[in-house]
């Protein structure tokens, strides 16, 4: 049981040999601006789980909220602003594809749903 | 039937006189439904009145239409964002609803046809999930004016603002499936544009 809490995962898959760069952009630029806005970092993912200039890393990245009305928050704080799109666009050179989608434990879903 | 909506931003000292100017005005139009409320608290960018009219036909609408523009060039209305449509609302359950609530939204242009039709069809899906909406319709826009050209309006009939502000809010299927259209931070977003979210209160079973 978690208590409601919201994660939100980040899934990349970076260029060859930018696993690292993406990585350490995301924690520097990326993080402290999801941190004010109420996200709190579990755990940076990289698989393979090495560093290569011939392979191409999937790198999940996951977040939680405490609930529901925090994630909605923590959307109210960062949509109005165009940096974070642009964000996203800026690292684009780092990447080949990635999705962002929502997830809470099996446990909670029967609650979540009752709404 | 024929579907128009006008969110009117009106200056606070004059909001009582253009709402019964607007009502009045809404009546000669002869739509067979009618709805001019001022909007209520947590409505974004959703103007101080919510005007929305149903007419039999696109034809109808526009035999009204020029007599209706002149009681919006009132110079107390600052600003008007809205839509017409084609549809016909559908109902979701027996019970009836006291709340009705639009949202008007632009697609960002050059998006292919298959994702529309996806999006159209999550947007669809809610009312399956969310019994507090009574009653629904998504309309593709034929004329928008206001800040966006506006190529959808999803409206809905709430049980009473709870329902809104609550079940349709908290539901995974909105935050979790249909809210990555409208994110900024997720490669599937194709509304980028600030939406019109606009409630107001109804008599009950409005959207028939």
């Amino acid at each position: 049981m978690t208590d409601g809490r919201v994660f939100v995962i980040d899934r990349v898959v970076t260029k060859p040999g930018c696993a690292r760069a993406f990585v350490d952009i995301y924690l520097a630029e990326y993080a402290p601006g999801a941190r004010s806005r109420g996200m709190r970092l579990c755990e940076v993912l990289i698989s393979p789980p090495l560093w290569s200039d011939d392979l191409a890393n999937t790198v999940t990245i996951s977040w939680t909220l405490p609930s529901v009305q925090a994630w909605w928050e923590m959307t109210w704080k960062g949509r109005p602003d165009p940096a974070l799109g642009e964000w996203w666009s800026r690292i684009g050179d780092l990447v080949t594809e990635r999705s962002r989608s929502v997830a809470a434990a099996a446990d909670d879903v029967d609650r979540l749903c009752d709404v | 039937m024929y579907s128009v909506t006008r969110l009117l931003d009106i200056a606070e000292e004059d909001r009582e006189r253009v709402l019964a100017s607007v009502r009045s005005g809404a009546e000669t139009t002869q739509a067979q439904h009618r709805l001019v409320e001022p909007t209520l608290p947590g409505s974004r960018n959703g103007g101080d009145v919510l005007v929305h009219l149903r007419f039999d036909s696109r034809n109808q609408w526009l035999s009204a239409a020029d007599d209706f523009a002149a009681v919006l060039r009132d110079t107390a209305i600052a600003h008007i964002n809205g839509a017409t449509y084609c549809g016909t609302p559908i109902r979701n359950g027996d019970g009836a609803g006291t709340v009705y609530r639009s949202l008007l939204l632009r697609v960002a242009p050059n998006t292919d046809a298959d994702t529309v039709a996806r999006f159209e069809d999550e947007l669809c899906s809610m009312p399956r999930y969310i019994p507090a909406i009574r009653a629904w319709q998504l309309g593709r826009v034929e004329d928008a004016i206001g800040t966006s050209r506006w190529t959808h309006v999803f409206e809905q009939e709430f049980s009473d603002a709870e329902g809104l502000t609550g079940a349709y809010l908290m539901h995974p299927i909105h935050w979790a499936v249909v809210d990555r259209w409208f994110d900024p931070e997720c490669p599937d977003v194709i509304v980028r544009d600030r939406v019109c979210h606009s409630f107001c209160h109804c008599e009950n079973a409005f959207l028939t």
